[in-house]
């Protein structure tokens, strides 16, 4: 058929979709999680203390923090809350640990509507061994999802 | 005395969990245990047969 190169990936689909590598297809067009979620999240490691992690993520104007080992795999979050706390802890004291994470490949719509019904603000998406891509926000997800949805309607609605 | 946690089951399959596997929350009023979430969001794959083979 003309390839000349050809690799078997053992892992299998959903390892490559949970990857964030790039697919084709129908659907490949449809944004999900990974292509949504924020890779400028500021990112802190355990060791840090939450006064100097409080003003580095305030400057950059955000409300939320990412904890990580030195090769980016998530180990906890710091939402507001955590990042109120008393600005002497070291971030292991401090931070939300082991925070439910999802994969690169998860539909906006499905990830919007948890979201929203979960009343979570922020998702850290990872891949699946666990090395941050992103904070994915309620507020973008759901933006995100009602323009796909609206231009879902459009492309049906439109003239005959 | 110590009072036991309150009792949360996933929504979709029923399994006793101690938070919900979306949001964490040991109180969420729609609690997903983890494999249900995995399948939801297309993280997982359902089980394909009941059966060995």
């Amino acid at each position: 058929m003309g390839f000349t190169q050809v690799y078997d990936y053992v892992a299998g689909k959903l390892d490559w979709l949970a990857a964030g590598l790039p697919i084709e297809g129908a659907s490949a067009a449809h944004p999900r999680a990974g292509d949504v979620a924020r890779p400028e999240v500021p990112t802190c490691g355990l060791e840090e203390r939450l006064e100097d992690v409080q003003a580095r993520v305030r400057a950059a104007g955000w409300d939320a923090c990412v904890v990580v080992n030195p090769e980016r795999v998530v180990l906890g979050l710091l939402r507001a809350k955590e990042l109120d706390g008393d600005p002497d802890q070291r971030i292991e004291q401090a931070m939300r640990p082991g925070p439910s994470t999802f994969r690169p490949h998860v539909p906006i719509a499905e990830m919007a509507q948890y979201m929203v019904e979960h009343d979570s603000q922020n998702a850290p998406i990872t891949t699946s061994d666990g090395r941050l891509v992103g904070l994915l926000r309620q507020q973008d997800a759901v933006r995100t999802a009602h323009e796909l949805h609206q231009h879902h309607h459009g492309e049906e609605g439109g003239p005959a | 005395m110590t009072q036991a946690a309150p009792a949360l089951a996933c929504a979709a399959c029923d399994k006793a969990i101690d938070c919900c596997e979306f949001c964490d929350r040991p109180d969420c009023p729609a609690a997903f245990c983890y494999r249900c979430v995995s399948v939801a969001l297309g993280q997982a794959t359902s089980d394909l047969h009941d059966h060995g083979g």
